[in-house]
């Protein structure tokens, strides 16, 4: 039972398949995350990454294995996934805002339909996030008048209005023009400062060397190296990684 | 340009209908769609009279029934106090203006056009959703209906549902008429749905379900509004044709715009100015209706 109290992400022996098996796409992925963690995710693309950061959530099911978040057994009988997943704050590479719904409005929409809170309470806590990202200014604006960065930073916000334990985060600077990937990067460090426990796929290595606790890197949909964020970039404990890094920095 | 086209279109039109010797007679219609003619309040059975012309009242004492016939209202009396009256003779005359047969099939039309509608709209929503759903027995419970009724004549289908379902159901025509005018129009409408729900990117569903959103909420709150507003074009032109296939209930002898139509053409001898009279009424109804679609569609589009 330590392991549920100390541990807020327990997965063990995931597997996964696309294609109806053709495609191996995680291959017993083993690991867990200790609250207030900061974790980063890399890897070349189809590796694998991605998905497993989507069965976090169940946006992606298992084929077999299990996932324990927050002490709730995802795969067990009587798991209400929906509860589960208000727990579970997730940012997309492609925002996905509400385009019918203003920003304050994307962000306020969680917590009036789902958690039921009181409408005084939930507009003062979305403006606080407003604010937070950035964006006092911006909080009647369409997704659609609004730029990438600004529009991240929204998601952002409305993930964090459910007020959950566990922030993902699927590459969420990768669509972004390279002037506003400094933004999206600002909010996610403060965040992480915190102590919000992230789990973060991306590209950018500046951010996994200085914010995270653990680098992992994923090739073939199975997880190769788990490790500090100094021993990953400066003696990459695997040939795999070695290249990757030679590749890309 | 367009101007100039539509109008010499239309000198065409005058001088062929020159060319047939056919007496236009426009005023004829005048009174099938609203008849100015004095009314003639006729007397149900014989009787003495009573004026009360103080009180504005006419009271008459029919033989053999103990409550009178009481008439308040009128312009002029065709009686006086006193009078012997029998069955059918003229009491009064009043000066008011009624509609006319072809304003009253214009209602039944709308009446039949807006029950269709909006029973059409949630069968189609339903079917649309059983489409997409991950069930196989509710989805191609959905897929046999459309193609089932999309590969049959409406005029079959509502002689279907008049003549065998109406009869084993008990139908009145009128219900009758709704009911199939709203499956068929329904298959239509729920493959629109269908179309414009899988049009929306999969990305909103997942933001929706990754806020804890059941399956129904995330629907209601961010797939079927957005579905919604892209749907409304070919929506609207769904509607336009539900009001024009309205007038085939006509031959279940439901009297809308189409049937009045073609009694009042046995009725006054003048087929060309009725039937264009009926055509302009419909063309008044389906640009009401795309106008309407226009205005929600602009309101629509704040957040683009």
């Amino acid at each position: 039972m330590t392991d549920t109290a100390d541990n807020i992400i327990i997965a063990t022996d995931v597997e996964k398949y696309y294609n109806n098996g053709a495609l191996h796409a995680l291959k017993t992925v083993n690991t867990r995350v200790k609250r207030g963690e900061v974790v980063v995710i890399v890897g070349p693309s189809g590796s694998g990454k991605s998905t497993f950061l989507r069965t976090l959530n169940q946006l992606e099911t298992i084929e077999s294995g299990t996932i324990v978040i927050d002490g709730m057994d995802m795969y067990a009988r009587g798991t209400n996934i929906n509860k589960l997943r208000e727990n579970v704050g997730m940012v997309f590479q492609s925002f996905n805002l509400f385009p019918h719904k203003t920003a304050l409005e994307n962000v306020m929409l969680a917590p009036l339909k789902v958690a039921k809170r009181q409408l005084a309470e939930v507009t003062e806590h979305a403006r606080e996030l407003m604010y937070k990202v950035g964006l006092a200014d911006r909080m009647d604006n369409y997704p659609s008048q609004l730029s990438g960065g600004q529009m991240q930073r929204v998601a952002i916000a409305r993930a964090l209005a459910m007020r959950p334990d566990i922030m993902l985060f699927d590459e969420p600077t990768s669509a972004l023009d390279p002037e506003m990937v400094g933004e999206v990067l600002d909010v996610m460090k403060s965040l992480a400062a915190e102590g919000m426990t992230m789990v973060v796929v991306t590209h950018e290595m500046g951010f996994a060397r200085e914010v995270a606790d653990r680098v992992l890197f994923m090739e073939e949909g199975a997880l190769l190296v788990d490790a500090s964020p100094d021993v990953f970039f400066d003696s990459p404990p695997h040939p795999r990684l070695k290249q990757f890094l030679s590749k890309i920095l | 340009m367009f101007i100039g086209i539509v109008f010499s279109l239309g000198y065409s039109v005058y001088l062929a209908s020159q060319k047939i010797e056919y007496n236009w007679r426009w005023e004829r219609v005048v009174p099938y769609i609203i008849n100015t003619d004095d009314q003639e309040i006729t007397a149900p059975g014989d009787g003495t009279v009573e004026v009360d012309e103080l009180n504005h009242k006419l009271t008459l004492m029919i033989e053999g029934e103990s409550t009178p016939f009481i008439v308040a209202d009128y312009t002029e009396l065709q009686v006086s106090d006193g009078d012997l009256i029998f069955e059918g003779d003229t009491l009064a005359t009043l000066e008011q203006w009624q509609i006319g047969p072809l304003i009253e099939g214009l209602i039944v039309t709308i009446e039949i056009s807006v029950y269709s509608l909006i029973i059409a709209l949630v069968l189609g929503l339903v079917i649309g959703l059983m489409r997409i759903s991950a069930n196989p027995a509710l989805r191609n419970m959905a897929i046999l209906y459309i193609e089932v009724i999309r590969g049959t004549p409406l005029l079959v289908q509502i002689f279907i549902m008049y003549f065998f379902i109406g009869t084993v159901m008990d139908l009145e025509r009128f219900t009758a008429g709704v009911i199939a005018l709203s499956v068929f129009t329904g298959a239509y409408v729920a493959e629109i749905i269908r179309s414009g729900i899988q049009s929306i990117p999969v990305g909103q569903m997942e933001a929706a379900r990754s806020l804890g959103m059941s399956y129904p909420k995330a629907m209601v709150y961010i797939i079927l509004p957005q579905a919604f507003k892209r749907t409304l074009p070919p929506m609207a032109g769904q509607f336009i044709n539900l009001i024009k296939d309205s007038s085939l209930v006509s031959v279940i002898s439901i009297t809308d715009l189409t049937k009045a139509g073609r009694e009042v053409v046995s009725g006054s001898f003048a087929p060309f100015e009725v039937w264009f009279t009926v055509a302009l009424l419909y063309l008044v109804l389906t640009s009401a209706l795309s106008w309407a679609i226009q205005r929600l569609e602009k309101r629509l589009s704040a957040s683009d």
